[in-house]
């Protein structure tokens, strides 16, 4: 029965995918090559990590408001730790990611010791991650300057094909599918996705994988900053602004229910890259570029509609068989 | 002659390929409590959704007051005076009771103005009538599982409510609120209400019931008197004993009728013989769960029953043993070793296991399958590089399957879709694959029917043989006196008394629960 | 209880914080979000939530703005921006109500929608050349000040009354604390849904127009941020996320105390950036008092 779900999502996620391509070919400029497709792949670098730890916390019925706060911050953090400290990059980078899992652990410990609702809290965090970027830069400040061995990771390319920052976006592709598919804390998450009580009686450690959720939710929120400082050469406070919205949308997208409980990596990575292709695709059909958020938007809601009308059609057999048994 | 209230006639229902109902016949006269009985999945469900107006029947007919009625909708029952009190109260939890009262009853038009005044008068009025003792601020929330009941009471009283149907109502509550619920619906009864009184709890129902009706597959096998027509003797409070001896024929001639089947080996006989002490508790308190100073022993392939009223405390120790609401002070000791046992993980990795009172929220995660609810529990041990192997999963979820008599077609089955008795196996299953030392079973046979309760209680009687140490709580007393080698009475947070096997029976357990003076030596080991 | 202590501490640091004009001139900048946050209480009372408001409240600036610039008369251009905002809720409502989906999804999905279609609207220029009718109302900032404080004074009380004396709004609760409950007693749980998402998005409307009135242009990207604002504000000021508790007082006063920190800031002498920060430190604050004491009502009774 969950095959069944997850099979509706993915065919019309894949439809949808291919309906995008074959529409922006024929009206993109370049919009087949082999140039534009690892283009695609770096611009959803970001996004796509994001997306990847999302989909864990959705999985346990929870929310990370904050990533996308979380990657301005470390991005000023290691702009400040470079620029003004004088720390070696690699250094500074991995300072930025323990000020990730940090900032993860903050949210993880005020949801798993006092039980407060996950959508509040990174409310909260949202707010405030954003709110110490900004103060760190006075609003204005703008890291730049990064050594060329630095920008390498998020502009370079490896074989003079491959975007230098796709390894590690496939590295933890395969690192949180895993974790999600094949380890017992995978099957812990949706357990307490769908019963935190349930999962509590039967010995699960609930608090120690929420933690893990979040904390891993903030470390690699520090690794897309590092990524995106790599990109775009520059850190401000306002970077990854809205990122989050993008990357919860992905893993909704890709038929993960909001509640919990259901919800697969591949399914979140295809929402990732028809989101991407979208975006893409409208840019080198020279449209503009707010059209992206409204199809983003629009395909959201037609997507979901679709599925829950699809479900009540199939629904009404269904409720008189289990009336019967649940006798 | 009075007219029947309420008067079904061969009432047939069918859901797609499945006869629910194929031909039940139900009188129910005015001032009368009539119970209804009958196994899961025997059709009670359906004929109170048929009565209340919630599904059509297919054939049949149905007359309220004599006169025949045509396409009940539930509106329609209500305006009858038709309601329902069903074991979860449909309360507002956030609300007040005086809100709750009068959302009840007012008309749900939306541009009403709300009068505070009148809804407090009337509240009040309602709570009096049912002998609740609650203020009506009180959100319902904070209101115990027997005042809820009352409130839904009182809601249905203010309703006008002629026919009352009682699903389950004393799942929760101790002996003493059962019998003011009892004085409450002797005093409706007299008042010309109807009740039909669904539940599992037999002797309850030779208590209360002036007939029952019996269902099975479907089909009423049999409308019978309940005891003489002598008036009772009014309940006190305190007093309720097992029934006397002249109804234990009568009580297994319905158990006959509802299962079609004599059903002698509901308790199966003692093989074990108990070994070495196993578990031992010594002075074990914890404030937050109101325990103190609780000690027992339990041997090797022994098991204690646990008995007493609902909130005398022995989910609350259950709780406190499996690290749930850990303890403050004392010891648990399990092989000989001292425990200590600060959360769930802690208790399975030394060897406990525990069998949740509330299955469905609890014992087992219904939207999951047979198969990880069973590994829920042992994941751990049974994937030591945390890496998950489905095949080893399934293999282990088949054996017990077979070995538990699970009704499945697959492993993957989602547990949601099982009857009650099946989902309380896979929740057996879950802790029988965690090798336990000593298993704490609470309330197993909780609405399970009475097949299914039979699997059971013979699968715990191989347990104990096999050497398991068992913890048995349950609210049952024939399943008390029936299953345990020794039986422990706790009240209000203690222990007050542990008797032998032999030298216990209903009389000397009940009032040891409730706190009164027995005759017999009771001691503590 | 916060927002007195914080008063209390600007009053001993800077006293100068609480001259009548400063105090009026908060109150104006709070006006709105006041509105909003009433609408989005009702909105998670009913154990929904709506994070689009921000998108709706910009939309409907800009609508007022061009309405009136094209000559319309203000009571009309106020109405349309106030049926405006309930159209976008009914959007909302529909989808969640009608159709079940988890409202933070829709409203996610709406919020940006509506963003990115203005933004390509208006390419992100202000609605100039307003005539002198459209800053408060013509009548003048002190004038202005008083009539916006009037109407939403009046929208307040009607929905203060509104939640405790009509049937109505008692159903919001019922809801919000058990919908199955609710239908099973005859109230229709979609309606009431529906109708919570229409009035917060005739709230923003109108919170939006109210807005607008202060100055003479009106700034497309006018909301940001205030989906933020006013669910801190419900949360800080008492209402559950799990729906079925809260009062508009308690909100008030959320809305107080969340406004007052950027002026405080200025006034103590430390840097605006800090702003946000402060505000989410706040919420993190109110939660957790509340949650710490939950957690230790729970220790010390039965479980």
């Amino acid at each position: 029965m969950k095959h069944k779900e997850f099979f509706r999502f993915e065919t019309m996620l894949v439809c949808v995918l291919g309906l995008e391509i074959l529409i922006f070919n024929k009206t993109g400029t370049n919009f087949g090559t082999q140039g534009n497709m690892f283009e695609v792949l770096r611009l959803s670098t970001e996004i796509g990590l994001l997306a990847l730890v999302m989909t864990p916390v959705i999985i346990t019925g929870g929310i990370d408001l904050s990533v996308g706060s979380m990657l301005g911050l470390c991005a000023v953090v290691m702009g400040k730790l470079w620029r003004d400290a004088g720390m070696p990059p690699m250094l500074a980078a991995g300072c930025t990611l323990v000020l990730g899992a940090a900032g993860g652990g903050l949210n993880a410990l005020l949801i798993t010791r006092l039980n407060l609702p996950p959508l509040i809290v990174t409310l909260g965090s949202f707010s405030l991650f954003r709110g110490l970027a900004e103060a760190l830069t006075r609003g204005v400040d703008n890291f730049t300057n990064f050594p060329k061995s630095y920008l390498f990771l998020g502009q370079g390319y490896l074989f003079g094909v491959v975007p230098a920052q796709l390894p590690i976006f496939a590295a933890v592709s395969v690192a949180i599918w895993l974790l999600v598919h094949r380890t017992t804390y995978g099957r812990s998450f949706r357990a307490i996705g769908f019963s935190p009580e349930g999962a509590r009686y039967a010995g699960i450690p609930v608090r120690k994988r929420l933690a893990l959720a979040y904390i891993l939710s903030g470390f690699v929120s520090a690794l897309a900053a590092l990524v995106y400082v790599a990109r775009v050469g520059q850190a401000k406070a306002d970077a990854g602004t809205g990122y989050e919205l993008l990357a919860i949308t992905a893993v909704v997208l890709g038929g993960a229910s909001i509640f919990g409980g259901t919800g697969s990596v591949h399914s979140t990575l295809l929402g990732v890259l028809a989101l991407a292709v979208l975006k893409i695709g409208l840019t080198l059909s020279d449209q503009p570029g707010e059209l992206a958020g409204i199809l983003t938007g629009a395909l959201l809601l037609a997507v979901l509609t679709v599925e829950a009308v699809a479900r009540k059609v199939s629904a009404r057999p269904l409720r008189h068989s289990s009336a019967v048994k649940g006798i | 002659m009075t007219d029947p209230l309420l008067r079904l006639s061969n009432i047939t229902k069918s859901f797609g390929a499945v006869r629910a109902l194929k031909g039940v016949s139900l009188e129910l006269l005015p001032g009368e409590v009539h119970a209804l009985v009958g196994e899961n999945g025997a059709g009670k469900s359906t004929l109170i959704k048929i009565i209340t107006g919630a599904h059509q029947p297919d054939g049949g007919t149905i007359q309220i007051d004599g006169e025949a009625v045509t396409h009940l909708k539930p509106a329609s029952a209500h305006a009858f005076g038709i309601a329902t009190i069903y074991q979860q109260p449909a309360l507002f939890p956030d609300l007040s009771v005086i809100e709750n009262i009068a959302i009840a009853l007012e008309k749900p038009s939306g541009t009403r103005l709300v009068r505070w005044d009148d809804r407090h008068a009337r509240a009040v009025e309602l709570l009096r009538r049912v002998g609740a003792e609650i203020e009506p601020e009180t959100e319902v929330r904070r209101l115990s599982m027997p005042q809820q009941q009352l409130v839904e009471i009182a809601r249905a009283l203010g309703a006008g409510a002629r026919i009352l149907l009682m699903d389950e109502p004393t799942a929760s509550l101790t002996g003493q609120e059962v019998d003011l619920l009892f004085a409450l619906m002797r005093g409706l009864r007299a008042n010309g209400v109807a009740i039909i009184y669904i539940s599992h709890r037999l002797q309850e129902i030779f208590q209360i019931a002036d007939r029952v009706t019996v269902l099975r597959d479907g089909e009423t096998v049999g409308t019978r008197l309940i005891g003489s027509s002598q008036p009772k003797e009014a309940a006190i409070p305190g007093k309720t004993i097992a029934p006397p001896e002249s109804d234990t024929f009568t009580h297994a001639e319905l158990i006959h009728l509802m299962v079609g089947r004599e059903v002698s080996a509901l308790f199966p006989p003692a093989e074990n013989k108990p070994g070495p002490q196993a578990f031992s508790v010594r002075d074990l308190g914890c404030r937050a769960a109101g325990i103190q100073g609780v000690s027992f022993n339990i041997r090797a392939g022994e098991i204690l029953g646990l008995a007493g009223l609902v909130g005398a405390g022995r989910t609350e120790l259950a709780r406190v043993l499996f690290g749930i609401t850990p303890a403050d002070s004392g010891s648990i000791e399990l092989g000989g070793k001292r425990l200590e046992v600060s959360s769930p993980r802690d208790a399975v990795a030394a060897g406990l296991a525990y069998l949740p009172e509330d299955r469905r929220r609890h014992g087992v995660i219904l939207e999951m399958s047979i198969a990880a609810n069973i590994t829920m529990a042992i994941l751990a041990r049974l994937f030591p590089q945390n890496w998950m192997r489905f095949g080893t999963e399934r293999a282990l979820a088949q054996n017990y399957i077979r070995d538990l008599g699970i009704k499945t077609m697959s492993p993957e089955t989602r547990v949601g879709a099982l009857s009650g008795g099946n989902q309380q196996k896979v929740a057996l299953a879950r802790w029988l694959a965690t090798a336990p030392k000593m298993l704490i079973l609470d309330e197993p046979t909780q609405g399970v029917d009475v097949g299914a309760k039979a699997e059971i209680h013979k699968l715990i009687r191989q347990l104990a043989a096999q050497g398991m140490a068992v913890l048995m709580i349950s609210s049952e007393l024939p399943e008390i006196l029936g299953m345990s080698d020794r039986i422990a009475v706790m009240r209000a947070g203690k222990i007050t008394a542990i008797f032998d096997g032999a030298g216990a029976d209903a009389r000397t357990v009940m009032a040891a629960a409730l706190g009164k003076q027995s005759n017999e030596t009771s001691g503590f080991n | 209880m916060a927002l007195g202590a914080l008063l209390l501490v600007l009053a001993l640091l800077a006293p100068g914080f609480f001259r009548g004009g400063q105090l009026l001139s908060i109150c104006s900048t709070v006006i709105p979000v006041l509105l909003v946050a009433c609408g989005i209480s009702l909105v998670i009372i009913s154990r929904q939530i709506d994070i689009s408001v921000g998108s709706q409240f910009a939309f409907c600036s800009i609508l007022a703005g061009l309405l009136i610039q094209a000559h319309w008369p203000m009571p009309l251009a106020a109405l349309a921006a106030i049926g405006a905002g309930a159209c976008c809720g009914a959007f909302n409502g529909a989808l969640i109500a009608g159709l079940g989906l988890p409202s933070i999804v829709v409203t996610l999905a709406t919020m940006v929608t509506w963003r990115e279609g203005l933004r390509w609207w208006r390419q992100g220029e202000f609605v100039h050349d307003l005539p002198e009718t459209f800053q408060w109302f013509g009548l003048g900032q002190a004038g202005g000040q008083t009539a916006v404080l009037f109407i939403t004074a009046l929208v307040f009380t009607i929905m203060v009354l509104g939640t405790k004396y009509l049937s109505a709004g008692r159903f919001v609760y019922a809801v919000g604390s058990d919908a199955e409950a609710a239908r099973l007693a005859g109230i229709r749980p979609h309606v009431v849904t529906f109708g919570v998402f229409v009035i917060m998005g005739a709230l923003t409307g109108l919170a939006a127009l109210l807005n607008a009135v202060r100055f003479n242009d009106v700034d497309p990207r006018t909301g940001t941020g205030l989906e933020l604002q006013s669910i801190a504000a419900a949360v800080v000021g008492g209402v559950a996320i799990s729906g079925g508790r809260g009062s508009l007082w308690g909100v008030l006063a959320g809305v107080l105390l969340l406004a007052c920190i950027a002026p405080a800031l200025v006034f103590l002498r430390l840097p605006p950036q800090w702003e946000k920060a402060l505000q989410g430190g706040i919420i993190l604050l109110a939660v957790t008092a509340d949650g710490w004491r939950t957690v230790r009502a729970s220790r010390s009774s039965l479980s």
